[in-house]
């Protein structure tokens, strides 16, 4: 029984490293992307920080808020700590939904993530450009923050079922027994 | 949900939310210069940054060359009109040339040199995700010699000028921003006038050179030069070429809508010049 215990522990601990390793290559590879090339690219950060921050528990998701913030700030040449902030919020406000009030289902991820990026990309309209004062300012919304929205929404699809993959193979059996309970037994 | 308001994890979240508004302050007290943490950071990421912008900009050609044909033929063939043109002209200059020479001989003229010291050669790491005015990032910075507001340059033009800098790396504002204005003039028309760009002309890639007279001979074609006005930039380096001139919306002035002589959004390597006759440090 204990030698039993011992193994299903290690198990545990050997999957939890295996899926925080591949959550961060996850964002690595986000922030990557998103600093290649000159065109509009959408906000991979966002939609990868917000699906793992629905998979684990509040100050585990702040971390993944820090970490893809500053990331963001550096790809983006915004002011350091500038989304950190609003991407803390916002993954330990999802974790903790995710806890207390809504299920794990694609459509509240996509809610969710839709507020998450209009008000980011708002915040971003008015700081950096509507407050200086430039020309036609109306012109960088809808040339650059509406279509990197929209290609950060669509890209939320392949990101959700990417971690949510990660998270069922790195589950424990415990885990696993209790999803099937909820969901037989909701 | 209560329960959470009141838990040490709540104390803990809030405590790293204020320690972030500090670094933010702080990161906005030191201006222009990068954060060592954050130079160190980008060092280490610059190489898989530059095999990223690598693979990106393959993409980009490949799709741009498929996607492009027919404008690239046209634009081929306008390009071999313009060479002819040029080198009709070329044979006038060369002409005109060797006669100013003999004439500086005679008068005794020396013409003070074009003094300019650049760089060692700055690989472009990449470029700052969805800014419209297309700023980019360099490997090199302050130990390399480089200094905030140092031009930036290319063999064919004015790219910009760095606006931010670390020890290892900085990152240059193009002269597509609205955020700089250089003093600027043509070397034929001697018109002269400040450059800028615009939200509306950036999407174009084009910058506007503004306060001209309405009267102004400028045309199509001709070369606009950094006029070395306000001791940030070198007299007499290439900017761009003259698109359209069209007047303001005032009526009192024109502009003259200018293309860059580089294409800023496709870049490879650029050179600082650190350091020119007349150098004064300001910000533009």
């Amino acid at each position: 029984m204990t030698v039993n215990s011992k193994v299903s522990g290690g198990r545990y601990v050997a999957l939890q490293v295996v899926k925080w390793i591949l959550f961060a290559l996850l964002l690595a590879v986000c922030f990557l992307v998103q600093t290649a090339g000159s065109t509009v690219k959408p906000l991979l950060l966002i939609p990868a920080a917000l699906c793992i921050a629905a998979h684990t528990g509040e100050i585990p998701a702040m971390a993944v808020g820090v970490i893809s913030g500053l990331l963001l700030d550096l790809a983006c040449g915004k002011l350091l700590g500038y989304n950190a902030i609003w991407l803390v919020v916002c993954c330990v406000t999802v974790s903790l939904l995710h806890s207390y009030l809504l299920q794990e289902k694609l459509v509240n991820m996509i809610l969710l993530c839709a507020v998450c990026t209009a008000v980011q990309g708002y915040l971003d309209y008015v700081f950096y450009y509507a407050i200086w004062g430039y020309e036609d300012v109306s012109l960088v919304y809808r040339h650059v923050m509406l279509p990197s929205g929209i290609m950060t929404m669509v890209a939320l699809l392949p990101i959700y079922l990417l971690v949510r993959s990660i998270a069922r193979r790195c589950a424990s059996r415990r885990t696993h027994e209790l999803e099937k309970t909820i969901v037989r037994d909701p | 949900m209560g329960n959470f308001l009141k838990s040490t994890k709540c104390k803990i979240i809030l405590f790293i939310l204020a320690l972030l508004t500090g670094v933010m302050v702080y990161a906005l007290s030191v201006g222009g210069y990068t954060i060592r943490t954050v130079d160190i950071f980008k060092t280490l990421t610059a190489p898989f940054q530059r095999a990223s912008s690598a693979i990106a900009q393959r993409v980009e050609y490949t799709l741009d060359v498929y996607r492009d044909a027919e404008k690239n033929y046209e634009d081929n063939r306008a390009v071999r009109r313009e060479v002819a043109r040029l080198n009709k002209a070329l044979a006038d200059y060369d002409r005109t040339r060797s006669r100013l020479e003999e004439l500086e001989a005679f008068v005794g003229i020396k013409e003070a040199d074009f003094d300019l010291t650049l760089s060692s050669p700055c690989k472009v790491v990449g470029y700052v995700a969805n800014d419209p005015f297309g700023s980019f990032m360099i490997d090199r910075g302050t130990k390399d010699g480089l200094s905030l507001w140092d031009p930036i340059v290319t063999e064919l033009g004015l790219v910009g000028v760095i606006s931010e800098i670390g020890e290892e790396n900085a990152t240059v504002t193009t002269i597509l921003s609205p955020d700089l204005s250089i003093a600027a003039y043509c070397g034929t028309t001697r018109d002269v006038g400040i450059l800028t760009g615009s939200v509306a002309l950036a999407m174009d890639g084009t910058c506007k050179l503004q306060y001209l007279d309405k009267e102004t001979l400028l045309e199509d074609g001709k070369v606009i030069m950094t006029s070395g006005e306000n001791g940030l930039f070198p007299r007499g380096y290439v900017i761009g070429y003259v698109r359209s001139v069209q007047p303001d919306d005032s009526g009192m002035t024109a502009y003259a809508v200018i293309e860059p002589a580089e294409d800023l959004l496709h870049l490879d390597m650029v050179a600082a010049i650190t350091g020119f006759t007349g150098k004064e440090v300001e910000t533009p």
